[in-house]
């Protein structure tokens, strides 16, 4: 290995010596070969002759020494390199043309593929994350999907499976922590003690959980998240052993978590299952259908995914055969486990494999380009090669320097494409970050760097292998030709069908940017049923204690007493929910028993599933949702007379098909025991309560009786961004130990809930963009070379007296030509392939035949101008000077 | 150098050229001279392709230049064989004998 490296670094370096070497060498053996002639009667000057003629000429044989030696393949590369960046310098526009397409088409997979790679591809920051399984119940039969599970349903799977090594269960609570005068509502996440065990995570400082503090009458114990332990906490080192008045018990910090996307749910604090009061509750235990939690499992090593969902089948139906109460057949229960990895990431899966064909497609098309404008110069250069070829040059050696030439502009382009792809990067970070945890590792870094190497290099092989392969003319046809104004056949459809390929690709993307911009705007004009403007939100916690269930009920009325007098606030409600909240958006419809008089279920019957919403009587008219028949809430209903409840037209519509509901009543499941009956006073109009592409529900609207919802709904007279802090102080004026947080307009929430969308339709578009500017900056460099080419031609038609409208009519319709035909083939491929974005449509076919002319009509337009511009040209053209040229 | 200038078999030249050196070291032109002589002129060595194959030969190690004092006291460039090379002489000597074994039980030289 040495003595290779030595050598070629002696090739490299010592050219002078390696060069009289060789010479010397071989005027050594001319010399003994013409004495040898000499000896057997020749004279010298013919012995000398002879002597060249054996050993085949002296710079052909000192050629082929050369090339025997290793470090030559390495110096024809940096030749070859040094060759390509002077010819870049020389033509510093085609270098910036081809260079700017590169690096937008490069930098925009690279951005992507950080984001493919950060949360598809990248390994779990756990511990074999490959291991874990989230469990997921189903009752596909009755259409709930991911039903959270109870106490003894986790104990159930971790008894009777065989081939898990834990089940961990986790929940969401939010809690207070109480400090002297103020309070703070902190998102907690109640797991298992081993839960931190099986996910294999270890903590930053202190120590997680152990199987002791989980124990009932163990003191109570905190571990903070990375992301409170900073915010919250300033960071404190201290902070292990620091205490928090938390449930009215005081809870100690044991340990902080690393910086890791925390799953299912980013949390504030975690604390041991025994420590949630409801969680803990004897009640709740004992209850199979009290089900809160999610459950994930750690498979035992070797096993696979497959063999535990077989494996997990068979406890199911273990379990929904011994409690047939629970399960009815008719409900369809089954349990799924599918792979934590895919899981976490499951929502932004769809948007970023399509993103990623997308950006590929740019790609193309920005190698389609750069082919051309090569293929442009390489024309120019048709000459040059020519002579190159006769004079010994091996096509496999201009081969090889077309494309050092073509991978030194696209590694260029690259390295330019990655200075664009942090600050894209961000961006596409920003929007997505509401879709999965694992954003958060989102970065570029060795397997990114990795990736856009590969695609630099691979698309300067594959842009410089068409023009580099088209030139079989190089033995020297153009030369004997004697003028180069005459193009190949050959190289002239290669041009045009990389115009049609890219005009084809553009018109797909455009199409399916037209899909998504004509499906957000009929998203944008859906009626939410509600009037959301100047609608301000906050969750209003108070503690217990201090408060308890009969207190809170005054806490509601003076809140709302005291918002409602504060001038600029038109009117306020409190309700458990309120529509596009957030929280309901990822969470979808509640399912909740109940039963109307008169219609008991049948046994085969799927159970009637329904979200149940408590509101304060003026709920309807804050929010300006209709009472379509019967009457609305009454304060009277808040405080005495028989229970009532409204209805949505939706429920009406599923329920009472044929009657009106007004007057009917109905009951409700409250833990196995029935609810008295409670009368329907009043149908609702539906509220696109889970965002604006989701049909509504079916909804009942209860009234506040006892008890406190938390939600308060101001509507204002004024901007509500501006009023949010007057009523953060007066609801901190009843009561200064309320937590308040989540303070948002509903109109921000609307907004929100339509990110998805929105950054489909957006990216789509600014792709879409991105690609029609590269294809019609093609077309253009396109004919403006094929006028340059036909500049004879042209003078001729000109001098036999074709006006100048007819001949730019007539390079414009060839142009135009190609574009069609692109444009057809896109149209074809765009039909084939927007099925692929069907789940991001809304209310918009695939195959929208508008949105389809609308597009092609739109490239048409912008593709004639660009086939405009070059074609003017022609009118510069002196039929005089351009018969002469030559 | 009309009589068999016939084509060496590929890799045939390298074996020569090893075996040649086997006994001293040697210039290009010598090496040359005593294939024509050992072969009886059987075989002539294309001089076109001698140079490039030694080139090759050093470069992959097997081989080493130096330059000295030729017979003619002109200054020669003499090649050696190097350990390495001695052992890849051994293995091209019996491959070499297992082919043109199998090639005269094929022709039928008997």
């Amino acid at each position: 290995m040495a003595n290779r490296l030595l050598s070629i670094f002696r090739f490299l370096f010592r050219r002078q010596k390696m060069e009289q070497d060789l010479d010397a060498e071989l005027r050594y053996h001319i010399d003994r070969l013409t004495e040898h002639h000499v000896a057997q009667g020749k004279s010298r000057e013919d012995a000398l002759r002879q002597a060249r003629i054996d050993v085949g000429g002296i710079e052909p044989t000192k050629e082929e020494c050369r090339d025997a030696r290793l470090g030559r393949a390495i110096e024809r590369f940096l030749q070859d390199v040094a060759y390509g960046a002077r010819v870049l310098r020389k033509n510093p526009g085609f270098a910036a043309a081809a260079m700017i397409t590169l690096a937008l088409g490069i930098g925009a997979n690279t951005a992507i593929f950080s984001l493919v790679y950060g949360v598809l591809l990248r390994p779990l920051p756990y511990a074999q994350g490959g291991q874990l399984v989230v469990l997921h119940q189903n009752a596909a039969k009755a259409h709930i999907n991911d039903l959270a599970f109870s106490v003894k349903e986790i104990a159930d799977y971790r008894d009777q499976s065989h081939t898990l090594q834990a089940v961990v269960e986790h929940h969401s609570m939010n809690f207070l922590l109480m400090s002297k005068d103020s309070a703070e509502r902190v998102e907690t996440a109640v797991v298992s003690a081993n839960f931190f065990d099986v996910l294999g995570v270890r903590p930053l400082l202190g120590r997680t959980f152990v199987a002791g503090d989980e124990a009932y009458g163990s003191g109570a114990v905190l571990i903070l998240s990375y992301k409170y332990w900073q915010s919250h906490q300033r960071g404190d080192p201290a902070i292990i052993g620091k205490i928090f008045q938390m449930n009215d018990r005081p809870h100690t910090v044991i340990g902080v978590l690393p910086p890791i996307p925390q799953y299912p749910a980013e949390s504030d604090v975690y604390m041991p299952t025994s420590q949630c009061p409801y969680r803990s509750s004897a009640g709740f235990i004992g209850n199979r259908r009290s089900r809160m939690m999610t459950a994930f499992a750690r498979l035992k090593p070797g096993v696979t995914t497959e063999q535990a969902q077989a494996d997990l089948s068979v406890v199911a139906s273990q379990i929904e055969r011994a409690n047939p109460d629970v399960y009815p057949a008719q409900d369809g229960y089954s349990l799924v486990a599918s792979p934590l990895r895919e899981d976490i990431a499951r929502r932004a899966r769809a948007m970023l494999l399509v993103l990623l064909g997308v950006a590929g497609f740019v790609l193309l098309i920005a190698c389609a380009n750069v082919a051309n404008l090569l293929l442009a110069r390489l024309l120019k250069l048709e000459r040059e090669l020519a002579v190159r070829a006769a004079l010994g040059a091996s096509k496999a050696r201009l081969v090889q320097q077309v494309l050092t030439e073509s991978v030194l502009l696209s590694v260029l382009g690259g390295l330019l494409g990655l200075a664009f792809a942090p600050p894209a990067l961000a961006v596409l970070v920003r929007f997505t970050e509401g879709f999965t945890q694992r954003v958060a590792e989102v970065r570029i870094d060795g397997p990114v760097l990795l990736f856009t190497l590969l695609i630099s290099v691979g698309t300067g092989v594959i842009f410089g292998l068409a023009p580099a392969f088209s030139s079989h003319g190089w033995g020297g046809s153009a030369f004997h030709q004697g003028s180069w104004s005459t193009s190949s056949r050959s190289r002239h459809h290669l041009r045009s069908a990389l115009v049609v390929a890219q005009v084809a690709v553009s018109v797909i993307l455009l199409a399916g940017a037209g899909l998504m911009i004509r499906s957000f705007v009929r998203l944008q004009q859906v009626n939410p049923g509600f009037s959301p403007d100047r609608l301000l939100t906050m969750r209003i916690s108070p503690g217990f204690p201090p408060h308890t269930m009969q207190t809170v009920r005054l806490l509601g009325d003076n809140i709302l007493a005291k918002v409602k007098a504060v001038t600029g606030v038109e009117t306020a409600a409190m309700a458990s929910s309120f529509p596009f909240n957030p929280v309901g958006l990822v969470s979808g419809p509640g399912a909740s028993d109940y039963e109307i008089e008169g219609k008991p279920p049948s046994k085969v019957d799927v159970k009637p599933t329904v979200d149940i919403r408590i509101v304060s009587a003026n709920y309807f008219e804050t929010i300006r949702q209709p009472i379509v028949k019967g009457r609305s809430f009454t304060v009277q209903d808040e405080r005495s007379g028989p229970a009532v409840v409204i209805i949505n037209q939706s429920l009406a519509r599923h329920r009472f098909p044929n009657e009106d509901p007004v007057g009917k009543r109905i009951r409700f499941d409250e833990m196995m025991s029935w609810t008295p009956w409670v009368e329907i006073v009043g149908v609702a109009g539906d509220v696109k309560e889970y965002g604006l592409g989701q049909p509504a529900g079916d909804e009942i609207y209860g009234i506040i009786r006892n008890g406190f919802v938390n939600r308060l709904i101001a509507r204002t007279s004024l901007d509500p961004n501006s009023m949010a802090a007057v009523i953060r102080a007066t609801v901190h004026d009843v009561d200064p130990l309320v937590a308040i947080d989540q303070l948002d307009t509903v109109e921000r929430a609307e907004y929100d809930s339509m990110a998805s969308p929105r950054l489909m339709t957006l990216l789509l578009g600014i792709f879409a963009g991105l690609a029609v500017v590269i294809s019609c900056s093609g077309i253009a460099a396109v004919m403006a070379l094929a006028v340059s080419q036909r500049t004879r031609e042209i003078g001729i038609r000109m001098a036999l007296g074709a006006n100048r409208s007819a001949v730019v009519s007539m390079v414009l319709r060839q142009g135009l030509a190609l574009v069609l035909a692109g444009t057809a083939l896109g149209m074809a491929g765009a039909a084939a392939l927007s099925r692929l974005l069907s789940t991001f449509l809304y209310g918009t076919s695939p195959t929208d035949l508008l949105t389809f002319a609308a597009v092609s009509m739109l490239f048409l337009i912008v593709a004639a101008i660009a086939c405009f511009i070059p074609a003017r040209l022609v009118t510069r053209i002196d039929p005089l000077i351009a018969l002469r040229q030559e | 150098m009309a009589r068999a200038k016939s084509e060496l078999l590929q890799g045939t030249l390298d074996l020569l050229i090893l075996k040649t050196l086997e006994l001293e070291p040697m210039h290009g032109w010598g090496i040359t001279l005593r294939i024509q002589q050992v072969s009886e002129s059987v075989l002539q060595v294309n001089q076109g392709s001698l140079y490039p194959a030694l080139h090759r030969l050093e470069e992959r190690g097997w081989i080493r230049a130096t330059w000295k004092a030729s017979e003619n006291n002109r200054q020669a460039k003499y090649y050696e064989l190097t350990a390495q090379g001695k052992r890849q002489l051994v293995e091209e000597k019996q491959n070499w004998l297992r082919l043109s074994g199998a090639m005269a039980r094929i022709v039928g030289t008997a």
